[in-house]
């Protein structure tokens, strides 16, 4: 396969395949609790889609020229939280400081995902997989961000037009969206074996 | 006793051999991010204006949502930012109004009296007459959706959405008639926008006590006559006393704005011959009864 290929077969198994929510249950926080507007929901994702793809691409970065230059791969977990946190502090005070109409949109979100497991997850897993590539690792983090975007969308979705429907005294609230996420979830495991 | 100082300090200086290059790393990326978060946040300071809080201070606190925004910190930041909205709220009135022009170094043109609901309807439950009996959910806005649950298409319908909507306990429904507690009222607002019939209105309080025309009725004499003992026919007696009163679709109005304690609206509201024209206020009770003396 050449280069191209092998991206984009990265960013559609990140995105469908092995999906963060769907696949590996990382996540789960944002996905139950923020998908009860569509709206909250997008802005949600589009500001775990921007700290995923930097806090992605520098843990890339740490882990190759630094932690593994020293063989220090067992610090990994406490670097790469370190890494995040930094990451989304920066983050906010740039957006604060030059779009502040952004900032008020999904300003909120932010302190929120320093915390978002599917982060952590994701930086993590791009060092299990063995991405030594720099540039399928950006891509795998940006996917990684738009698989959790079409997850949490399409949760809302669902979630918006359950207001409508007419479920069962006992299963109203948590339960009904448990039984949501699970059967999207299996819906999604339409897609395991596809590529590999 | 020294050969196990020996082996404890052998075993300190083993941990520390396998240990530094981990720390000292961590200790350096720590460092790296914190100096960079720390001349990013020198750099990326946002300058909130210190006038924003002070506004916020000076604001009741009550987020009532009179002045049209969330709450008071987002009204807050509003003004500071259009001084042009100053007057917008409500609970806190002219004092509060002159507080931000201090604040915001403005000269405030004296922006008239607070204002307080008037009820424009004085008939009880006795006084009105019904069709039918209403049976249906205890709401005016639903209740107004009938055409006939009470005689008077513009009475008050007593069911109290405007109870529900006040915030400050000031507004109750005695003997089926929604009555203003000015004592507690604070001039937001909120009763006024919820009235299915818009019987009630946001007059500026020149005075301790108002006068005001109690009805809303623009039905012709006879037909108010018909369906409620105490409505205006519009007979025009207290215009012809002074013209702070007029007559206009079949309904006396008084011009707030223009209201003045005279001789003139004493005697109008005695020659008005169905008691419609009343005192409301603080001490709107007193002031009755010393008329009346």
């Amino acid at each position: 396969m050449d280069t191209l290929s092998i991206y984009l077969m990265g960013f559609i198994s990140i995105v469908l395949i092995n999906n963060l929510v769907f696949t590996k249950f990382l996540g789960i926080c944002p996905y139950l609790g923020v998908s009860g507007r569509i709206d909250m929901a997008f802005g949600m994702g589009m500001a775990v889609t921007f700290v995923v793809t930097l806090s992605g691409t520098l843990t890339w970065l740490i882990d190759h020229l630094v932690l593994m230059e020293l063989g220090l791969e067992v610090t990994r977990y406490v670097c790469f939280i370190l890494v995040i946190a930094g990451a989304v502090q920066l983050v906010e005070m740039y957006v604060r400081k030059f779009f502040p109409f952004l900032y008020e949109s999904f300003g909120i979100f932010l302190p929120l995902i320093t915390t978002n497991c599917a982060i952590l997850g994701l930086c993590l897993f791009i060092n299990l997989w063995g991405i030594d590539d720099f540039l399928e690792a950006v891509v795998l983090s940006f996917g990684a961000g738009i698989g959790f975007t079409m997850a949490i969308c399409i949760m809302a979705g669902i979630r918006e037009n359950l207001y409508m429907a007419d479920v069962p005294e006992s299963l109203k609230g948590a339960p009904i969206t448990l039984i949501t996420a699970g059967l999207l979830t299996l819906a999604f495991m339409g897609f395991a074996g596809m590529i590999k | 006793m020294l050969g196990i100082c020996g082996m404890v300090l052998a075993d300190i200086s083993g941990l520390w051999q396998s240990a530094w290059p981990a720390g000292t790393t961590m200790l350096g990326l720590g460092g790296l991010f914190a100096v960079v978060l720390l001349i990013a946040s020198e750099k990326l300071k946002v300058e909130v204006d210190p006038k924003i809080k002070q506004i916020h201070e000076a604001l009741p606190n009550i987020d009532c949502g009179a002045c049209g925004f969330a709450g008071c910190s987002s009204y807050a930041k509003a003004v500071a930012e259009k001084p042009g909205l100053i007057g917008k709220c409500a609970p806190g009135g002219p004092e509060t109004a002159e507080k931000i022009g201090v604040i915001l170094n403005l000269q405030i043109s004296n922006s008239g009296a607070a204002k307080r609901p008037i009820v424009h309807c004085h008939a009880h439950t006795d006084d009105r007459t019904y069709y039918a009996r209403y049976a249906g959910i205890e709401s005016c806005t639903a209740a107004n959706a009938l055409a006939n649950v009470q005689a008077c298409k513009f009475g008050c319908l007593g069911f109290g959405d405007c109870t529900r909507a006040c915030k400050f306990d000031a507004l109750h429904v005695i003997e089926g008639l929604a009555t203003v507690d000015y004592e507690k009222c604070t001039g937001c607002g909120a009763c006024s926008t919820t009235c299915p019939r818009n019987l009630i209105e946001m007059a500026p309080f020149s005075q301790e006590n108002m006068m005001t025309v109690a009805c809303h009725s623009r039905e012709t004499g006879k037909s108010t006559r018909s369906v409620c003992k105490v409505g205006c026919i519009a007979c025009g007696l207290c215009a012809k006393q002074t013209d702070m009163f007029a007559v206009s679709d079949n309904l006396a109005r008084l011009d707030y704005a223009r209201y003045e304690p005279t001789e003139q609206a004493r005697t109008a509201m005695s020659k008005c011959p169905t008691k419609v024209i009343i005192y409301v206020g603080k001490t709107a009770e007193a002031e009755a009864a010393k008329e009346s003396a």
